[in-house]
Parts: C-alpha cells; structure tokens; sequence
C-alpha cells in the first residue's frame, strides 16, 4: 500500500521535473538575444581559467627528469692537463654516485664549432683557449631526486684544488618548476573568481527572470503550487545558462588554441621537445560542462531562494 | 466544509478587517458574501486562501485548522480550493489549455489524464473549441470562463470566487451564476464574494452580509425566497 503511494509519488515528481525542464527551456529560446549575451558572458569568463589550465598542463608535460638537464658541467683550470682531468676523474667516481665523461680542449672545440658555426674566425686563436670540461651525470639512488642529487654533488665539486667553475644547468629547471607551481596556483585561484563570477552573472540573470515573471509567480502558487515547482523552472534555467557558458568557453578556448598551436610547438620544440600541444581530454569536457552547470544551478537557487522569502501575496484579492 | 468561529483580523498598521466573525458552511452548501467595498470580503477570502493568518479566532478549511497549520502547508490546502478571480489571473503567455490545465501539472498528472481532464472542464464552461487560443484573444466573459475551468479542472471539494462578475454585463452574469449553481449541483462547496446584489437575490441561497468588519446578516435562501415571493 505504502510502496503504491510512494511508486505514485515519485511518478508524479518525475511528470513535474520534466514539465519544468521543457518550460525553462522554452522560456530561455524565447528571450533568444538575452539568453545570448548571458551565455557569451559566461563564456569569456570561463575560458581564462581553462585556457591557464591547459597552459600550466602542457608545460608539465615536458620531461622535466630527463637526465641531461641534470648534468653539471665542469671547468678545470687552464693549468690543469689531461692528467689531473684524468685523475680528478677517477676520485669522482671512487667518491660520488656520479657518471663522469671528461672533454679535451680540441673535443670541446670541435663540438663548439660545430654548434656555433664559427668555423673560420676560430681560426684566428693560435692556442686553443678551452679547459679540460669533466661532464658530470648523477645517478641518484632510490627516492633521491635528481634536484637534491646534483645540490648533494655540487659543493664537493667546487672545493677540488682543479676545478675552476662549476655550472649548474639544473636551475632554470628549478626556476620552471617554481612556475609552474605558481601556475597551479593561479589556476586554482582564476577558476575559484570566475566560479564566483559564475555564480554571481546568473543568479543576476535568474533574478530578472524572476522579477519579469512576478505574475505567473502569483497565479502559481494560488493555484496551489509549492515552492519547489516554483523554483525548478529556474533552476534548470540556471543548469542551461552555465552548461550553454561553458560550451561557449570551450569554443572560445579552442578557437584561441588554433591560433596559438603553431608559435606554441615551435617555442617548445627549441626546448628539446618533440611537442604536440595537448587539449583537454573528453573527461576534462564533461567536467568543465558539468561545472559550468552546476555553478549556474547554484546561482539560479540562491536567487529564486531569496525572491520566493520575499513573495506577497496578499494584494492578489481585492484592490 | 468552511468555519469561522470568532475570526478578527488585524493589520499590521492597527486597522481592523474581521470583527469577531462567526459562521459554518455545510459541504456542498452555495452561498454569497457580500457587503460595500472595504466590508472585509476580500480579507475573509484570503484568509481561507492563507494568504493571511487570522488574528484571533480559528478558521477551519476542509477539516485544517489554518490557525495551527505552517506556512509551508498552505500549497496543499489552495490544491483544496478553485479559486476564481475577479481579474481572471489568467497566463497570457499560455494557451487556454495550458492555463487550464496548471493545477494538474502542479499535481503531476499523466499528460493523457491531464488532457482528458482539461477538455472535461473546457467542456463544462462551454469553451471546447478554444483549447488552442490564446486568453487575449478571447472575451471578457470568456477569460473568465477559462478562469472557472481551471479552478475546477482539479475538482477541488471547495470553490471560492471574488467578483467574479465585476467586468461583465448583466447577461453574461447570469449565465456564469447559472454555471455557478450547476457546479455546486454536482456537490461542490461554493462561496462568492459579489455585491451584484439584484442577481444574487434572484438566486435564492444563502446570503452572509458584512459590514465594517462585522457580521450584519445571515439570511438563509429560503427566507430570501420567501422575502421575494
């Protein structure tokens, strides 16, 4: 009996949902130019934090931990021959959980003439001006980072009677890093505004709905309507403004991402990468529609909630 | 179906509307309430309605007291009511059958029984062939036809009208009394507001007259009949 009751009940919810569901999408094609501009509003908003969001994930996409970016190189003295090279070697391998590959003058020249495509006017030096360079590679050990590897390493370096200079390649890696923690934050900072903005752009919206519907507000709720089916209308409204934003958004973004790719891959590629600029993926669509929804659901309630405390009735009947 | 015992109203800025206002109406009882304008008719109606709360006394409706009745519960006890308006209250941005057939989606019916149940009621008030029109497009005497199908597509037990032939002409009123009384025929309770005081004689129910907030008279329809012949 009560099973009956209850089957009977939540039938006749599931009518009234789906009666406000088509009435607040008729309301919003009906006022098609407002529904517009609130929904390229939302749009813009939205696509900064995306547009961030993709930024900072591609930028962590690069191989941070390849090897070579922790390699320290090392200049010998002028003084120094092949024989302190060689010797100081061979201590860096007794001493430190490092890889160690020594370059000779002419090596180093040759390479460097190569790379810098100063082949005649090196001509003009009578003595080959480079050191003896050691590379050193450390090979950190199980839950040593490479980071605190190559700052375990570098100090003892340093104090070798031959060394003369000792190069970190390591730290504009760490500057990045530091970046792009940044960039997360910011990222987390933009999307919680914009959500605010979100927010605040639709329960505005919804309260001029409200507002401009006073009347069939009025006749409703004397009609016997509760203050749920008053407030569903709204709150899907609420649903399509922030799901239709952030369809916008994600136009909006991928309009911007055509135009960036190429200058983008090619500024990557000068990194050592082989790059492809990464999209969201289909989860990170869904989650910027179903967000986008919610926060307009949520501002469309906080609206209708405050005008439905306020609604008087009263004057309905007599003059 | 409908009690008041000793109802008094006060507003907020001190003047009174009900003064110690006592009367019962039977189910399935018509009768009319009426008095000059500012008598307290409106007031009583929207005390029924919830629309207000009484000060003193205790209003029965349907078997609630709305004196110990949240808020919250008044959608269900105006679900109880049909009520008809003098200015019809109807949407224009919706068709008469939409109109018509609002208390039923607010009660989440079938679309089928829906249907049925708002061409029943167009049927009744004699507007069958306007389900598709728009309530702008109709006559005055036609909105307000409309107004009465709505209140009595749910069939609810109770049926409340104010003025409900303030805009009409003399004929037309008649027919909607007329309307009035068949629905009341078929058991409903029926009160209207109304001080159209030559067609409420003519039909011969009962009569509750308000004055400055009080109770004047109570005269039953046979003595109206009576008072006629």
């Amino acid at each position: 009996m009560n099973i009956i009751r209850l089957r009977r009940k939540s039938r006749a919810w599931g009518r009234r949902q789906l009666y406000s569901f088509f009435s607040s999408l008729g309301t919003l094609l009906s006022h098609r130019l407002g529904t517009l501009m609130t929904v390229l509003v939302l749009g813009i908003a939205m696509a900064l934090p995306i547009g961030l969001y993709v930024t900072v994930k591609n930028l962590r996409s690069l191989d941070l931990q390849q090897e070579q970016w922790g390699t320290i190189t090392v200049f010998l003295h002028s003084s120094a021959g092949e024989n302190e090279a060689m010797a100081l070697s061979r201590r860096i391998g007794q001493e430190l959980n490092a890889s160690v590959q020594a370059v000779s003058p002419e090596e180093g020249m040759a390479q460097f003439r190569e790379a810098s495509g100063f082949g005649q006017a090196l001509e003009v030096f009578e003595d080959n001006p480079l050191p003896w360079v050691l590379l050193v590679i450390p090979a950190p050990a199980g839950g040593v980072t490479l980071s605190e590897a190559v700052a375990s390493i570098e100090p003892w370096l340093q104090e070798q009677a031959e060394v003369d200079f000792v190069q970190v390649d390591f730290k504009w890696l760490q500057r990045l890093a530091g970046l792009l923690e940044l960039g997360d934050a910011m990222v987390s900072m933009l999307a919680i505004l914009f959500s605010l903005a979100v927010v605040v752009v639709v329960a505005n919206t919804i309260r001029l709905d409200v507002s401009g519907r006073a009347d069939e507000i009025q006749v409703l709720s004397l009609v016997g309507a509760g203050n749920s089916f008053i407030r569903q209308p709204f709150l899907y409204s609420g649903f399509w403004y922030g799901m239709l934003g952030s369809l916008v958004a994600l136009l909006l973004f991928n309009l911007c991402l055509h135009y960036l790719r190429q200058p983008l891959e090619r500024l990557l590629e000068a990194y050592g990468n082989s790059f492809a600029v990464q999209n969201l993926d289909a989860a990170g669509v869904l989650i910027v529609l179903l967000a986008g929804g919610l926060l307009g659901f949520v501002g469309a309630g906080v609206s209708v909630e405050r005008y439905l405390r306020q609604i008087r009735l009263g004057g309905m009947i007599g003059r | 179906m409908i009690t008041f015992e000793r109802v008094t109203k006060r507003y907020d800025g001190g003047a009174i509307a009900l003064r110690d206002i006592s009367f019962h109406l039977e189910p399935g009882e018509m009768v009319f309430l009426t008095g000059h304008s500012g008598a307290g008719k409106s007031t009583l109606l929207r005390l029924i309605l919830m629309l207000e709360q009484a000060t003193r006394g205790q209003v029965i409706v349907n078997g609630s007291n709305l004196s110990n009745t949240p808020i919250r519960m008044a959608p269900r006890i105006r679900r109880g009511i049909g009520m008809i308006f003098q200015d019809h209250k109807l949407l224009n941005d919706k068709t008469v059958f939409d109109n018509v057939a609002l208390p039923l989606m607010i009660a989440g019916l079938r679309y089928q029984d829906i249907r049925k149940r708002v061409r029943a009621a167009l049927d009744m008030v004699g507007l069958l062939g306007k389900e598709k029109s728009w309530p702008m497009a109709l006559s005055g005497g036609e909105q307000q036809r409309v107004g009465i199908a709505r209140a009595i597509v749910g069939m609810p037990p109770i049926l409340l009208a104010d003025e409900p032939t303030g805009n009409l002409d003399p004929e037309l009123s008649r027919d909607l009394f007329g309307l009035f009384r068949q629905l009341n025929e078929q058991g409903v309770t029926v009160l209207i507001a109304s001080h159209d005081l030559a067609l409420i004689r003519s039909m011969g129910k009962r009569v509750i007259v308000l004055a400055q907030g009080g109770l004047a008279d109570d005269i039953a329809g046979a003595d109206l009949a009576g008072a006629r012949a």
